[in-house]
């Protein structure tokens, strides 16, 4: 690019590109600094003392780093019961919407019957209906069912998911029908198609549905708040929150719980981003 | 419709006799999702229809009460459902906004010639993988008066900075504030990939042209990353049309009610109130107000652009 400029433009163009490209690094990095402020502030409190962390002159490295908070929380609180109910609920959550919209995306894209265009129809206008309309009857449907507390509260309704249908109706189609013609002849089931041929193609696209479904299951907030209300049942977001009203001008402790409620997923996300980058890319593109 | 004709054209003869059984194959792959569909989003959606129309009782339901369309006559003479829309389409204006051209820029930034652009994309789109809670959590510490970083440092300047979370002019731009520093990597990643499906061939003809990076930028990038932005606003208004958590956490709808927002008055009303027919009615109308302005929206891009 900049022997390009200097070919044709000499070298006053190039100074201007080289001025013009330590600006937006400048500013790109500058940003970035600032983005990450507030990890640096989370995880420095969560080492403070009490004092230190309610001192009025900000300090980024702790003076004297403690573990306190951390322990307190371990032994405390419901903490680690709250880890592993928000850990269950993602992992089936995320099970059960990949057999549940591959399923129905096989049957929409790879089956020949009459029903396939309606239910796609009816799956792009469900879209249109935000969560929170049915909250009130849900809580109902669920309190009748005798959920209330269960984990089954926040996994069941999710299972039906549009944009899961979506994505995976998009990436189904494009997998050669010739493939599935050659196993026809072959002799194979249509479920053995389902199982042994569309699913390992679609490897891609089902981890990164999976990962950007378990991210969003993991982060839920305001069904669990109304579904579980038992304190051993709350998931981490929810039960951080808690503990804030519980230990009142504790910060140090508050940060703690946050890093606790965030390491997990920070780690999936540094071992997998591309990953889960390309599950929101997709959600662009279709 | 193009992969049926696909399909039925490969499948020529075999078409006829396979029909039946791939009718039946067809449900039953369908079945899952269907069942869940029907149970937790359909059934919900009629029966929340139904339960605007009673003065609901939830403990005894078979005693509620036929009311009509009392319950939505009510939120007109019902200020704090006013109070809360209006809060709510403040958000909205403060927020959306910001985060759309904030997103852009970035990710136009990081589409230059940049060292360490995964970097970048990794740290803009990191906040977007924490909960509400961690999210608001840390804001609430950073925002404190007192001990909050931000405060202390603006003392330093000389400035007499506000107790932004309970100040009755500050609190919903700290909110708006910290939802940008929360989200906004979602519409970036999207703005992203979109960019970078820009063909590079245009800016070369535009620049034999003698176009400035104005004139690219708006002759061929908006153009050409328009569907790109479009899905980007409407996600961004769906979702700040629905702001609950935030709040919820950072202020609990106060000073006062001043950051109560409409999603938060349809929780207050339901679970503290326990008036679930109200309730239902607003969820409703809420609904109601998002699919027109999905639509607006829509339109208002479509006539811009053809």
């Amino acid at each position: 690019m900049s022997e390009k400029t200097e070919s044709s433009y000499g070298v006053t163009a190039l100074t201007e590109e080289t001025i013009r490209s330590i600006t937006i690094h400048a500013v790109m990095y500058g940003t970035a600094f600032l983005f990450l402020i507030p990890y640096a502030w989370m995880i420095s409190s969560s080492l403070k003392t009490s004092q230190e962390a309610l001192s009025p002159n900000p300090s980024w490295i702790p003076h004297t780093i403690t573990f306190e908070w951390y322990i307190r929380l371990l032994t405390e609180t419901f903490i680690v019961q709250w880890l592993i109910n928000t850990l269950i609920i993602a992992l089936s959550t995320t099970v059960l919407v990949l057999v549940v919209d591959s399923m129905i995306a096989f049957a929409i894209t790879r089956l020949d019957w009459p029903g396939q265009r309606y239910i796609l129809g009816i799956i792009i206008a469900s879209f249109m209906v935000p969560g929170f309309v049915n909250i009130i009857p849900l809580f109902t449907l669920i309190s009748d069912l005798g959920l209330i507390n269960n984990y089954l509260a926040v996994v069941l309704p999710f299972a039906a998911g549009p944009i899961g249908v979506f994505l995976l109706v998009q990436f189904f189609k494009e997998i050669p029908y010739e493939l599935q013609e050659a196993a026809q002849l072959d002799g194979f089931s249509t479920f053995r198609i389902y199982l042994q041929i569309i699913l390992p193609l679609s490897k891609s696209v089902l981890t990164a549905l999976g990962l950007f479904i378990f991210v969003w299951s993991w982060n839920q907030f305001l069904w669990p708040l109304i579904v579980l209300q038992q304190e051993k049942a709350y998931t981490l977001p929810i039960g951080i929150v808690t503990v804030r009203n519980t230990y009142t001008y504790q910060p140090a402790l508050v940060m703690a719980s946050a890093m606790i409620a965030s390491v997990p997923l920070f780690l999936v996300f540094l071992a997998v981003q591309d990953k889960l980058i390309s599950a929101v890319e997709m959600q662009g593109v279709t | 419709m193009s992969t049926k004709d696909q399909l039925s054209s490969l499948k020529g003869g075999f078409l006829e006799q396979r029909s039946n059984k791939e009718l039946i194959e067809g449900i039953l792959f369908s079945l899952p999702y269907l069942a869940t569909f029907s149970l937790f989003l359909l059934y919900p959606l009629l029966k929340g229809g139904y339960m605007s129309l009673f003065e609901w009782n939830p403990f005894f339901p078979s005693e509620s009460e036929f009311i009509g369309v009392q319950n939505y006559a009510r939120m007109m003479s019902d200020g704090a459902f006013w109070n809360s829309l209006g809060n709510t389409l403040y958000f909205v204006v403060l927020t959306v906004p910001m985060i759309v051209i904030f997103s852009l820029g970035l990710a136009l930034g990081v589409n230059r010639d940049i060292k360490g652009r995964g970097v970048l994309r990794a740290v803009f789109f990191s906040p977007y993988i924490l909960t509400v809670s961690v999210a608001a959590l840390i804001w609430i510490e950073l925002y404190a008066t007192g001990y909050g970083p931000i405060n202390s440092y603006l003392s330093l300047t000389g400035i007499n900075p506000p107790a932004w979370l309970q100040s009755y002019t500050w609190a919903m731009p700290a909110i708006a504030f910290m939802t940008m520093w929360w989200i906004s990597g979602f519409s970036f990643v999207i703005l992203l990939s979109a960019r970078q499906s820009v063909p590079e061939y245009l800016y070369e003809a535009a620049k034999l042209d003698g176009a400035g990076s104005w004139r690219a930028f708006r002759d061929i990038t908006l153009p050409q990353m328009r569907h790109a932005i479009f899905f980007v606003v409407i996600i961004n208004l769906v979702w700040s049309f629905q702001i609950f958590g935030q709040p919820y956490i950072m202020t609990h709808g106060g000073p006062g009610k001043e950051t109560e927002t409409l999603v938060m008055y349809l929780y207050n009303v339901a679970f503290n109130q326990r008036n679930f027919g109200y309730a239902a009615a607003l969820g409703y109308v809420l609904t109601g107000i998002l699919v027109v302005v999905s639509f607006a929206n829509y339109y208002l891009f479509r006539g811009n652009n053809e």
